[in-house]
C-alpha cells in the first residue's frame, strides 16, 4: 500500500490578530519573522497515513508532496522525521500565483510522475483546507483531475476486506464509507489523527535524505493549463474594537452572582 | 443574471437564506433540490422562480456522487451564471468537484457578493478570520459556497415558484464510495447551529469528565452544548460538538465561552453570535477580545453557583 500526503507550507495560524499584516499590493500576509508550518490538517492526513501505513505493515510506504516555494522544503524533511517514507517538492519559479485547480493539476501530474517511477499510488491524502486562504477545493479537485474516487472529512482509514473502510464527519454524526483503492480523500481533525512527535533517529535519516525537486516541466504540464479562474483583488485586515465589561468580585461565588446580575440587568437571560 | 441555488433536505436555513439573497441582489433564482417535492414546496415562497427536485435511490447509499452527477446534468441543460451550495459537508464536497467539471471559477465561505457588470466579486475570511479578501471570478460560471448565516437576505414572501420532480435515472457506479452506516449524535436540547444560547467548553476544561459540569447550567438555560476544536482533538466531545471555521457557526444571542482561549479558527464560528460571556483564567486570553461580558477566574469555582444564582432568578 502507496499512501501519497500532500502537504501545504503555510504562514504560522497562531499568529495573533494584534501581530498579523498584510501586504495590499502582493495581496498576501505580511509578517516578517514569522514561522513557516505544515498547515494543520494536512499534518493529521500525515498522522493518518503513518498510522495506516504501519497497521498495514510488509512494505506499505508513505510517500509526502509539496507544491510551492523552496523553504516547503523544511515541511518534508519535518514529515520525513516523523517516519515518512520518502518525499517529492515541486517547486517552480516560473508558477505564478495558482488558484485551487492550478494546484490540483500539479498534484495530479506529480502522482503519475511518482507512479511512472515505478510506484503505483493507492491513495492520495490532503488535508481538508489549508490553514491560510482555506478554500478547501484542492482535494476534490485532485480526485476529479485523478478521476479516483473522493472521500471528504474523513477522520479515520482503516483496511477492509474489499479495500478501505473511512469514517466521515457530518453535521449531525458521522457515515461509514466503503471504497476501493485508488481514491483521494481530504482529512478533518479527530483524536486518532494528531500528529506524532518525531524520534531523534529518524529526524537525524532525515537531515541526510535528498528530496528530488520538479518543474512544471518535469511534469508535463503546459504552463497555460495552469492559468487561475479567480484572483485576489482586495485583502485587507479585520479591525475588532473590545467592548468586554469584567465583572469583578471578591470570591469566585461574587463574580458569579455578579454575572448573574448582570445577565438578567442585559436581558440576556 | 441567473443563479441557481442548490439545496437539500435537512438544511431548511440555509436553503432560504441563499435563495433569499440570491433574488436579493436581483438574480433570476431557480432552485435544485435534494429530497421530497413536499419538503421542496416550503421553499416555493422565497421568490425563487422553478424549484427542480430529484429523490434517487442513491441520495442514501451515494450521498456526494449521486447528486453530484444530477447537477452537473442540470447545470449543463439550465446553464446558470451562479451556482450556491450551502457551506456544510454535502455543499463544500459538491462545489470544487462540480467546478472542475465545469471549468468554472469557484469561491468559498463566502460572506458577501457584488456585481460590476459581469464581473462577481466575492468577500470571505482568510487566514483564520484575522482578514478578509475580495476574490473576482473571471469565467462565465461560476461557483459559490457560501456561509448562509452571514449573507444579506431579508425575509421576504413572494409569488409561489413552480415545483417539479426531475426525472434523471442516475445509476450508482461501481467506483462510487458506498455509505454502509450513518450514525447520528443525538443529544438533548437544541441542535448547536440553531441554539439561542450555547455553553462552549475548550482546552481549559481539562478532561471529558469535566464537561458534565457545564450541563446543568445548559439544563438551566435550554442551551445547547459545544465544544472548541481542542477538546475534539483531545477526544473529550464528539466532533460534532466543534465549533469555530471548521465545526459549526453558531447564530447564539447568548454564548458562553468558558476555558477557551480565543483563537482566530474558533472565533470564526462566531461573527453571527450576539454576546460572547468568557469565563477564562487568564486574563490575556484573546477570548475577553470579543466578549461582552468576562469573568478572569476558575470555571470549577464559577459555574456551579453561576447556576444555582440563575436558576434562583428563573424560578427553576
Amino acid at each position: 500500500m502507496h499512501i501519497l500526503v500532500c502537504l501545504k507550507e503555510v504562514i504560522d495560524p497562531e499568529i495573533t490578530p494584534q501581530a498579523f499584516r498584510v501586504n495590499a499590493e502582493t495581496r498576501k500576509a505580511d509578517v516578517p519573522g514569522a514561522a513557516l508550518v505544515t498547515s494543520v490538517y494536512d499534518a493529521n492526513a500525515l498522522e493518518t497515513a503513518l498510522k495506516l501505513r504501519d497497521t498495514i505493515g510488509g512494505t506499505a510506504s508513505v510517500t509526502v508532496l509539496s507544491i510551492g516555494a523552496k523553504s516547503a522544503e523544511a515541511i518534508l524533511r519535518k514529515a520525513l522525521g516523523m517516519s515518512a517514507n520518502n518525499a517529492v517538492l515541486v517547486s517552480d519559479a516560473s508558477i505564478g500565483d495558482l488558484d485551487s485547480a492550478g494546484v490540483a493539476t500539479l498534484i495530479a501530474a506529480a502522482v503519475k510522475k511518482v507512479e511512472g517511477e515505478g510506484k503505483p499510488v493507492d491513495m492520495v491524502l490532503a488535508g481538508r483546507q489549508a490553514a491560510d486562504i482555506e478554500h478547501g477545493q484542492t482535494g476534490g479537485m485532485i480526485a476529479e483531475a485523478l478521476a479516483w474516487p473522493c472521500l471528504t472529512f474523513i477522520s479515520k482509514l482503516k483496511p477492509s476486506a474489499n479495500g478501505i473502510e473511512a469514517q466521515r464527519e457530518v453535521e449531525d454524526g458521522h457515515l461509514i464509507i466503503q471504497t476501493q483503492t485508488p481514491f483521494v480523500a481530504t482529512i478533518t481533525n479527530d483524536q486518532s489523527n494528531q500528529p506524532r512527535l518525531a524520534k531523534v533517529r529518524d529526524v537525524m535519516m532525515s537531515n541526510r535524505a535528498k528530496i528530488p525537486v520538479w518543474s512544471v516541466a518535469d511534469l508535463g504540464v503546459a504552463p497555460a493549463a495552469l492559468a487561475p479562474r479567480t484572483r485576489i483583488t482586495n485583502l485587507e485586515i479585520v479591525k475588532r474594537e473590545s467592548h468586554c465589561e469584567v465583572i469583578e468580585g471578591e470570591t469566585a461565588v461574587d463574580k458569579a452572582d455578579a454575572l448573574a446580575a448582570r445577565l438578567r440587568e442585559l436581558k440576556l437571560v | 443574471m441567473k443563479s441557481l441555488v442548490i439545496a437539500r433536505s435537512g438544511a431548511q436555513y440555509a436553503a432560504r437564506k441563499m435563495i433569499l439573497a440570491s433574488v436579493h441582489a436581483g438574480n433570476a433564482t431557480d432552485v435544485l433540490f435534494f429530497g421530497p417535492a413536499d419538503e421542496a414546496a416550503t421553499l416555493a415562497d422565497c421568490g425563487a422562480g422553478h424549484i427542480a427536485t430529484w429523490s434517487g435511490a442513491t441520495l442514501e447509499t451515494n450521498p456526494a456522487d449521486g447528486p453530484l452527477a444530477v447537477i452537473e446534468r442540470y447545470a449543463g441543460e439550465t446553464k446558470p451564471d451562479l451556482i450556491l451550495f450551502a457551506g456544510d459537508s454535502s455543499g463544500r464536497e459538491w462545489a470544487p468537484r462540480l467546478a472542475w467539471r465545469l471549468k468554472a471559477g469557484i469561491v468559498t465561505e463566502v460572506v458577501a457578493w457584488s456585481t460590476e457588470g459581469e464581473t462577481l466579486a466575492f468577500r470571505r475570511p482568510v487566514y483564520g478570520g484575522k482578514a478578509v479578501a475580495t476574490i473576482v471570478s473571471d469565467t462565465p460560471q461560476t461557483i459559490a459556497v457560501v456561509q448562509a448565516g452571514a449573507l444579506d437576505a431579508p425575509e421576504a414572501t413572494a409569488a409561489a415558484a413552480t415545483v417539479k420532480a426531475l426525472d434523471y435515472d442516475i445509476a450508482a457506479q461501481a467506483s462510487w464510495p458506498a455509505v454502509s452506516n450513518r450514525v447520528s449524535e443525538t443529544s438533548s436540547g437544541p441542535a448547536l447551529q440553531d441554539a439561542g444560547v450555547v455553553i462552549s467548553g475548550g482546552r481549559g476544561l481539562g478532561s471529558e469528565e469535566n464537561f458534565k459540569l457545564l450541563e446543568p447550567l445548559a439544563a438551566t438555560l435550554g442551551a445547547a452544548l459545544g465544544a472548541s476544536r481542542a477538546a475534539v482533538d483531545e477526544g473529550w466531545v464528539p466532533p460534532t460538538w466543534q465549533v469555530g471555521q471548521t465545526g459549526k457557526s453558531v447564530r447564539a444571542d447568548l454564548y458562553f465561552a468558558v476555558g477557551i482561549s480565543g483563537a482566530s479558527q474558533h472565533l470564526a464560528g462566531l461573527t453571527a453570535v450576539k454576546n460572547v460571556v468568557a469565563i477564562n483564567t487568564n486574563p490575556d486570553a484573546p477570548i475577553f477580545n470579543v466578549a461582552r461580558l468576562g469573568v478572569v477566574g476558575d470555571y470549577k469555582e464559577i459555574i456551579p453557583p453561576l447556576t444555582s444564582r440563575l436558576k434562583e432568578m428563573l424560578g427553576k
